[in-house]
């Protein structure tokens, strides 16, 4: 192959694709190579059964930083949210705790189960606010490296040190709790209602494999305060078309700045040529040469699959093989021919709009956490339920619905490894949890998908299944991630970069680390 | 009565505050309360010994070497000592890859806990300070881990929040080694092997003893400092501070009478100290919640047993593995005592005529139970289910049992005036150590009421390290004295 670009990428998720978009954006000739017959990465729309499209993997949208939404004004490029109004938590007896956009409408269903609460809902909303803002300017940051001596790297931790200090006493100290409590003991100092304190701290556990009373999980509490949709905070939504709609206007942007994108073009290899990359190697044998690669896939994929640890230092191997994955969750999509019917909520309503949650109380997600920890697929899950087709009725034939489950806690090491028949087992236990709260789901189900950790593997490529390209624990961000050192994007071989999600800020279909790599690379020129 | 400083409680922290005050020349009285938990264990800062001349007193530190003798299911033991060459060769029966990693690892962890060591022998930093020995005490510590070097600093960062169960699966693959290990990482915690923090809560327990040794020494710094001459103790509760336009005034005893001072000094819990002894009127609604959200949960249970002969060993962990502990802290969380615990007996010296003593920490017991009280009848299966889970690694050891005695989380809550039990006060978590210890407002051992201040397990440094917390707060009383805040 005779032509050189000035990058290509390895990968095409939504932080490939947004890289690319950028490097072209900055004048320069960049190749997309992607292994599926679809871009994407673990953000797809798939028609797995005909005449339903299922947002496969990732559901919900809300930390897509607002900068690359306008940079690469994605709304001309078919991108187009539409608002999930409402969080419903049924209950074991009967009744339910419904969290609503609305705020009187909130605040009256909360005085509900308790007044206090009400009030702390409010005031923790206005805190979180704060926080969220305090820390936004931490995501489009290089993190500097705290090792260093070198004057950009001093001056980075200045600035980082003045920055924090600025924020003041409170939020200061709101945010030193945020990043080293549990969720459960976060929540705890404000509200009494368990199903409140469940519902919010399960947003502290997704991608971990820790409990909600495990320290480290309070600071996800936050990305969910961070959801920010055309500069609303805290709005979670669900992109027209499923999540791969928001690859596809990603990759459009990308293209229609000049980007390349190949499909079924899965990498083999990063070409090496005296400690630098000279290029990649596809599994058909053809060689594509590049100035620069900017690998897209997980810390561990990247370096000791496509570079191979023989031309990586040996403490650097050593901090990859650490890095933990640990996938914890899973997916079960089901084609309806009926919307569920809740015995809390009966009928179609408007929590049908929304998020149904299956967390009745901490104890619930602890134990669900206790199963994961020795091996097993939690008996009682907890699961995050959207139906789709309620909010783009393009996703379903008309009168049937997709439904989307997300279900934690799925360990990827499951004792005895996963089988087909597990997997099966696995999506049997997610109906019957399902069927608990609405008893009309069996008949309705037409067709099912079951997603287990292993299986994100093997489709999407995420090592051990985990949806964040690894761990979100305070060990593993910022300057940690994925190796102290080489948080900055780049990696010990020159010309190659890092951009996927395995890189700080990390996953939530941000796109955050895809434009960080970007500007890095286009810093340091070709 | 009156003095110049009144200080509450006999802990250690009370009794070493009490005495840097007297030895600046004041006139200290000292509230005894009847019942005071003896801290025996922990890290007593050199630094404290010199100062009030403890080792002419008597001070007595005892290391037990072994440091921990782990029964290995296969039958056999496995003995840590602290000679890291002899623990290396005693772990290669277990793993080679163990044994060759141990000699780092104890280098890694004690220049960790170096740092550690570092800021518990000052007052704690204050990352939003505003004064220049604030930003010299800051600068001292960045050039601290800046001395760690690269790796180091990596170290650092990393370990703190990390769980002690992953940070132990980075090294090592044997599971007593693990069990032994990973049990310093939860102890006094109402948190398993996996929770996150609990590596820093094992480096917290390292801090002061010398590399490879991983479980605090023994002392009498209990009886030394109670022998001390030089303060005036009272014998009696107290059951009222008493304020006067924001400055404390001195205190009322539950026998009726009052002494006048202007400086207080409590080492009681938060909780009790501002919430009980004080008129709530005098603080601001945000600290209140504040101090009641001070997390104190007792998971701990000491059983001690006087034996007819010796046990035949110095310190025996009943940890065999991390999921052993993880098992043990799932009843926990849901308020039931492990159905099997994890122990350690340690055997204390010196031997008095002929009876040895063993104390046994027994974890985890939450003190409020979910369907059960602790009762006597409670206790007393608790106790016999643990002296027999001893007898099954130590032959003969139920029937050298003369006598005993249990304190639950339930009796050090209502005996020994610890919320929920936790003899640390407030548990040893990132999200409660240094400035944010025990909450960031009273962190300095100053509080609202001015000549009021407070010391014990619940301040900076924290539990586990003895003297130190009492000693800080004394120097900040003394500087206030100077700069005429008090």
């Amino acid at each position: 192959m005779s032509t050189t670009y000035d990058a290509v990428i390895v990968g095409g998720g939504h932080n490939g694709l947004v890289c690319a978009a950028y490097i072209a954006r900055g004048g320069k000739r960049v190749l997309v190579l992607e292994r599926r017959e679809l871009v994407g990465g673990a953000a797809v729309s798939e028609e797995i059964f005909p005449g339903f499209r299922f947002s496969e993997l990732s559901y919900v949208v809300s930390l897509l930083r607002p900068e690359i939404i306008r940079d690469l004004e994605l709304p001309r490029h078919g991108l187009h949210i539409l608002p999930l109004e409402s969080t419903v938590t049924p209950l074991p007896n009967g009744d339910y705790l419904g969290q609503w956009r609305d705020h009187d409408q909130n605040r009256r269903e909360l005085a509900r189960h308790s007044l206090r609460d009400a009030e702390a809902y409010d005031e923790l909303g206005r805190l979180m606010y704060k926080m969220a803002r305090a820390v936004k300017p931490f995501l489009a940051m290089t993190p500097p490296d705290p090792a260093s001596l070198a004057p950009g790297d001093l001056a980075g931790l200045a600035r980082l040190g003045s920055y924090l200090r600025s924020l003041g006493a409170e939020q200061f100290h709101a945010l030193h709790k945020l990043l080293t409590m549990s969720s459960a003991d976060y929540l705890d100092e404000w509200f009494e209602t368990e199903a409140l304190k469940a519902t919010k701290s399960a947003s502290g556990i997704i991608g971990t494999f820790l409990g909600p009373r495990s320290p480290g999980t309070a600071y996800v509490l936050l990305h969910h305060y961070m959801g920010e949709i055309d500069g609303v905070f805290r709005a979670w939504g669900f992109a027209k078309g499923g999540n791969g709609s928001v690859s596809d206007a990603i990759a459009a942007a990308a293209c229609a700045h000049g980007a390349e994108i190949r499909t079924s073009a899965p990498v083999e290899r990063v070409l090496i040529k005296g400690g630098r990359a000279t290029g990649v190697v596809l599994e058909n044998g053809d060689e594509i040469r590049a100035k620069r690669v900017v690998s897209g896939a997980d810390p561990r994929r990247t370096f000791m699959q496509l570079v191979g640890a023989e031309h990586l230092p040996s403490d650097f191997v050593a901090a990859i093989e650490r890095f933990r994955f640990r996938g914890s969750s899973g997916k079960v999509n089901l084609a309806l021919s009926a919307l569920p019917d809740f015995t809390c909520l009966p009928g179609n309503g408007p929590h049908l709009r929304g998020a149904i949650s299956i967390s009745p109380s901490v104890d619930y997600l602890e134990r669900a956490y206790d199963d994961a920890k020795y091996g097993e697929v939690s008996r009682h899950p907890y699961m995050d339920i959207v139906i789709p087709s309620m909010i783009d009725p393009s996703m379903a034939p008309p009168g049937q619905h997709v439904m989307s489950i997300f279900v934690q806690y799925v360990p990827y090491k499951v004792s005895g490894g996963w089988t087909d028949a597990k997997r099966e087992a696995f999506g049997d236990t997610v109906i019957d949890t399902l069927a608990r709260y609405a008893p009309n789901i069996r008949p309705a189900i037409l067709h099912r998908q079951v997603v287990t950790p292993a299986d994100i593997e093997r489709i999407v490529g995420l090592s051990e299944g985990n949806i964040f390209q690894g761990e979100l624990a305070l060990e593993q961000m910022f300057f940690q991630r994925p190796v102290p050192g080489w948080a900055q994007y780049r990696t010990p071989i020159g010309g190659l970069y890092q951009c996927g999600s395995g890189t700080h800020p990390g996953g939530g279909v941000m796109g955050a680390s895809g434009r960080n790599a970007a500007l890095t690379l286009l810093r340091d020129g070709t | 009565m009156s003095a110049d400083a009144v200080v509450i409680g006999s802990g250690v922290d009370e009794l070493v505050a009490a005495h840097y005050l007297a030895r600046r020349g004041m006139r200290v009285r000292l509230v005894r309360s009847a019942a005071v938990p003896v801290q025996h264990a922990g890290w007593i800062p050199p630094w404290v010994a010199r100062d009030l001349g403890l080792e002419s007193h008597g001070l007595k530190i005892t290391r037990s070497d072994p440091w921990a003798v782990a029964p290995l299911s296969g039958g056999g033991r496995l003995e840590l000592s602290h000679d890291i060459a002899r623990t290396a060769a005693a772990i290669r029966s277990l793993s080679a890859r163990d044994a060759a990693k141990w000699p780092a690892f104890c280098e890694r962890m004690h220049a960790i806990a170096g740092v550690l060591e570092h800021l518990y022998s000052a007052l704690p930093p204050d990352p939003l300070t505003h004064e220049l020995s604030g930003y010299m005490a800051l600068a001292r510590t960045a050039l601290r881990v800046r001395g760690l070097g690269r790796r180091g600093i990596e170290d650092l960062l990393r370990v703190l929040p990390m769980s002690i169960a992953d940070l132990l699966d980075d090294w090592f693959e044997s599971d007593a080694l693990k069990g032994v290990l990973g049990a310093a990482g939860v102890m006094h915690l109402c948190q398993g092997p996996r929770s996150g923090g609990t590596a820093f809560n094992f480096l917290h327990h390292h801090v002061g003893s010398p590399p490879g040794v991983f479980r605090q020494p023994q002392s009498n710094l209990h009886a030394v400092l109670s022998a001390l001459p030089g303060i005036e103790p009272v014998d009696a509760e107290v059951v009222h501070i008493a304020v006067q336009q924001g400055r404390a005034t001195g205190v009322v005893l539950s026998n009726g009478d009052a002494i006048a001072a202007s400086v207080v000094v409590s080492g009681a819990h938060p909780q009790r100290a501002l919430l009980e002894l004080i008129d709530p009127g005098w603080l601001d609604p945000e600290l209140v919640r504040a101090v009641r959200n001070i997390r104190s949960r007792g998971v701990v249970t000491q059983l001690t047993l006087a034996l007819d002969r010796d046990p035949g060993f110095t310190r025996l962990v009943v940890a065999p593995s991390l999921d052993y502990l993880e098992h043990a802290y799932d009843a926990a969380k849901y308020r039931q005592i492990s159905a099997a615990p994890y122990l350690e007996a340690c055997h204390i010296e010196p031997v008095r005529d002929g009876r040895h003593e063993v104390r046994v920490h027994v974890q985890y017991t939450p003190c409020t139970l979910a369907d059960a009280t602790w009762d006597t009848e409670q206790a007393g299966r608790l106790a016999r289910r643990v002296v027999s889970r001893l007898a099954d690694d130590v032959a003969g050891f139920a029937s050298s049992v003369v006598e005993q005695h249990m304190l639950t989380p339930h009796d050090f809550q209502h005996v020994y005036g610890c919320p929920q039990g936790q003899t640390r006060h407030a548990e040893i978590a990132l999200d409660q150590m240094l400035w944010m210890r025990p909450v960031p407002e009273l962190a300095r051992y100053r509080t609202p009421i001015a000549g009021f201040y407070l010391c014990g397990p619940a301040m900076h440094p924290g539990g586990g390290i003895l003297a130190a917390a009492g000693a800080h707060a004394a120097r900040t009383v003394l500087d206030d004295i100077k700069t005429r805040k008090a």
